[in-house]
């Protein structure tokens, strides 16, 4: 696989930990007030999982997820995505519209844009939190949404990041509300030189 | 992801879950060798040398050719299928995804191969599904998977 992996000391690997409990925070406001359900969004860990490894953590290459991707622009160029395993999507669903798709060929227009909407709120809010914490810029672009085998979806992102160099940082997520809680993956893929910036902006060396 | 993949006799070869990549596959039905390769872009950037050749189109189908030749094949007896390409990012805010690198890599390869006075067999490329890709030497066929259609026979590479 060509976005090869972070490799990030303790000292980082708590950073990002931090950074992403506070986007993750902003996140769980944000879905709250969207829905006005009562969300947690916790992070039992921040790996540097292999990009590969991913499938498997999903329910392997050729089950159904979906996977949520936006490009990032600004100081600090990247991508970035959130993917869900086909139960998480199907909960998730059940959160937020009260019904849920049994089969994949019958998602709606709106169950799509529920997903995009959630995916957006998500990752808007980590790359937000960096952004306000190092005082770089960090614009998302629109998000794009695939349901589709998790390899497939692995295989379009790395595609996506790959015509320039880069490591890749996937983080654990659960999201629990009332009814249930659900597990999804955070992929984060900063550009070599934008990963630089971020860590001298913050005061600290940068191991990889 | 990027590697070149040949055997000789008997076995199979698979890309699992391509998504905007494109599994390649040739087999001499004579020699019995067989290739694939999973292609993640068009073409190959400038200057950097250390890159696996399987990454790219331009690249990786004379890698793959040169791969099966010196195993044994006859360059003139080889026969392509690919599948692939495919836009799984289907969804997005505006209707409008720009994210086609997988027509482009459909494109490239089918391009190449041309160049190289060669045939496809048979193709299955584009649209939002994504793919796995399953070639068995002994029976020569190509075998896609999908989530939503299933397994098909694409073609028999031994004609």
């Amino acid at each position: 696989m060509m976005a090869s992996e972070i490799s990030l000391g303790l000292m980082e690997l708590s950073v990002v930990r931090e950074l992403t409990n506070i986007g993750l925070g902003h996140a769980t406001t944000s879905l709250s007030e969207m829905t006005g359900r009562k969300f947690t969004i916790s992070v039992p860990d921040v790996e540097s999982l292999s990009l590969e490894r991913i499938p498997e953590l999903l329910g392997g290459c050729e089950a159904y997820a979906a996977g949520i991707y936006m490009p990032i622009e600004g100081d600090v160029t990247g991508h970035i995505a959130f993917l869900l395993p086909w139960p998480s999507v199907r909960s998730l669903w059940k959160m937020l519209l009260g019904t849920e798709p049994c089969d994949p060929s019958e998602i709606t227009e709106m169950d799509a844009s529920a997903l995009l909407e959630i995916g957006n709120i998500i990752n808007g809010s980590f790359l937000s939190a960096i952004a306000d914490m190092t005082n770089l810029a960090m614009h998302s672009t629109p998000p794009y949404l695939a349901i589709e085998m998790s390899a497939a979806i692995l295989d379009a992102i790395v595609v996506e990041a790959s015509s320039k160099d880069h490591l890749a940082l996937a983080i654990r997520t659960t999201i629990t509300e009332a009814e249930g809680s659900l597990e999804g993956f955070f992929v984060y893929i900063p550009s070599i030189g934008g990963l630089r910036h971020l860590f001298a902006s913050l005061g600290i060396a940068e191991a990889a | 992801m990027a590697e070149i993949q040949v055997i000789r006799g008997t076995g199979q070869l698979t890309c699992l879950g391509l998504g905007s990549c494109i599994g390649l596959c040739g087999l001499d039905p004579v020699s019995n060798v067989a290739g694939m390769i999973h292609v993640m872009l068009p073409e190959a950037f400038q200057a950097k040398g250390e890159e696996k050749p399987g990454k790219f189109a331009d690249t990786g189908v004379p890698a793959l050719i040169e791969a099966m030749v010196r195993l044994g094949a006859n360059q003139s007896r080889i026969a392509f299928a690919m599948a692939g390409g495919a836009q799984v990012f289907k969804f997005s805010a505006n209707n409008e995804s720009k994210l086609d690198i997988g027509t482009r890599n459909g494109a490239a390869v089918a391009a190449k191969l041309r160049e190289l006075g060669f045939e496809i067999v048979a193709q299955d490329t584009g649209g939002n599904s994504g793919r796995t890709v399953i070639m068995t030497v002994e029976t020569g066929i190509f075998t896609v998977r999908t989530v939503t259609s299933g397994e098909k026979t694409l073609c028999n590479l031994r004609g």
